[in-house]
């Protein structure tokens, strides 16, 4: 084989790679469903903390908030509380959802988090 | 000679493309698929998405905004967020589950099926602005606005485009004196009619439930024991809005005796049994009971 035709391979081999590149990351990529929520969109991340931060104006319940705030991933539910909580500064939320998220945060810090004992 | 050797390289060439196209495929596949972030509700998991519905609905339970409620069902995509509510109280209630933690699943339920919230509310302080992500807007600008009075935002430097015109008014409709009938405390239900349903076109052996107050309106939330010599089912009415606030059912085997007990105020109605009904060609079929229980 000569040596122009291992050129021609390679480069057939070159746009071979390049087309199922194309076609696996842009025409056809994975198609992902029953995603874990800790990959939301920020704002769905924030409305759903703000749910949570609706419920406990009405239950009161710290255990309960955090515990449906554990399902947004391992940060501890303060900090996604004050992650909420800054973009919802951000974004112009009204004044009653920034003191529900308030609220919320505040009894987030008393939480403990899980795994973490007491002295 | 030259022509085999032609043929040869094409051949190699198409080779090497088959080849190459493979390996691109593989690595953008399963070596390096793409990354997914910034997910809609719409493709969480199964438990996931119970869970959403179940923060939707407490989150419902205290500020009584359907409208918002309903905007975030909609990102859950289900084609029936109602029905898919009812379900998911039954399947919490059939896991053993409090009644408790299903009640608001069924409340919004309910509401939903009826178009305006049963209790409304009296401090309103999330109802005057939907700032619900929609499902396949842009970010940031993803919020709906909506406002029906002015409210100072805390940050002026705020951008946003609006997906509905900010004057837009929110027309929720409110009862005027008609909110989920609660059964008035310690009165005892009484079975005020027992019918046999003859229908081919109901499920075999199918025992319903219409509980009732003092002014004939459903009341949901009752509990309701089904016992017969080898178990026992408890359910609640109301977890199936669209047959009433104060209906439930019960599938009845045939040839076997149920005892009927409503928990509050302890009504009991024993030997209770799937009637036996013949349709028009004179075959003979399980037919169905119509207990309805009244308070006084």
């Amino acid at each position: 084989m000569t040596s122009s035709n291992l050129i021609k391979i390679a480069i057939a081999i070159s746009i071979g790679i390049a087309l199922g590149l194309i076609y696996g990351w842009v025409i056809d990529p994975i198609d992902y469903t029953d995603v874990p929520p800790n990959i939301l969109r920020e704002d769905y991340r924030v409305d759903y903390v703000l749910m949570v931060a609706e419920a406990f104006q009405n239950d009161h319940n710290p255990e309960t908030a955090a515990r449906h705030l554990a399902s947004l991933g391992s940060e501890p539910p303060a900090t996604i509380t004050t992650s909420a909580l800054e973009y919802a500064n951000r974004n112009g939320f009204t004044q009653n959802e920034i003191l529900a998220f308030q609220n919320l945060l505040t009894a987030m810090q008393m939480v403990q988090p899980p795994g973490i004992n007491n002295p | 000679m030259s022509r085999l050797t032609f043929h040869n390289t094409t051949l190699h060439l198409i080779l090497a493309l088959l080849t190459g196209l493979g390996l691109g495929l593989a690595y953008s596949w399963f070596i390096s698929p793409v990354t997914y972030v910034d997910a809609n509700p719409a493709i969480l998991r199964a438990d996931f998405k119970d869970q959403y519905r179940v923060v939707i609905s407490a989150s419902y339970a205290s500020t009584q905004d359907l409208a918002r409620a309903r905007a975030r069902l909609e990102l859950l995509g289900d084609p029936d967020p109602a029905g898919e509510l009812s379900a998911q109280a039954q399947r919490m209630l059939a896991a053993g589950q409090t009644f408790e933690k299903a009640r608001s699943l069924a409340q919004l339920a309910n509401d939903l099926k009826q178009g305006f919230a049963s209790i409304p509310s009296t401090t309103a302080p999330f109802t005057n602005i939907i700032n619900t992500p929609e499902i396949n807007a842009p970010q940031p600008a993803t919020e709906t606005h909506v406002e029906e009075t002015v409210v100072t935002p805390l940050t002026t430097s705020f951008e946003q485009t609006p997906l509905i015109p900010v004057s837009a008014v929110i027309n929720t409709p409110h009862p005027t004196a008609s909110a989920t009938p609660i059964p008035t405390p310690g009165a005892p239900f009484t079975l005020v009619g027992q019918d046999t349903v003859c229908d081919s076109g109901l499920q075999a052996g199918l025992l319903q439930f219409i509980l009732m107050d003092a002014r004939r309106r459903q009341v949901a939330g009752i509990e309701i024991i089904v016992t017969w010599s080898q178990g026992e089912d408890r359910f609640f009415t109301g977890f199936k809005p669209e047959l009433g606030n104060g209906f439930a059912d019960f599938v009845m085997q045939a040839n076997i005796i149920y005892n009927v007990r409503v928990v509050e105020g302890g009504a009991f109605v024993p030997n209770i049994s799937a009637p036996s009904c013949t349709d028009p060609n004179g075959v003979k079929y399980s037919g169905g009971l119509l207990l309805t229980f009244q308070q006084p």
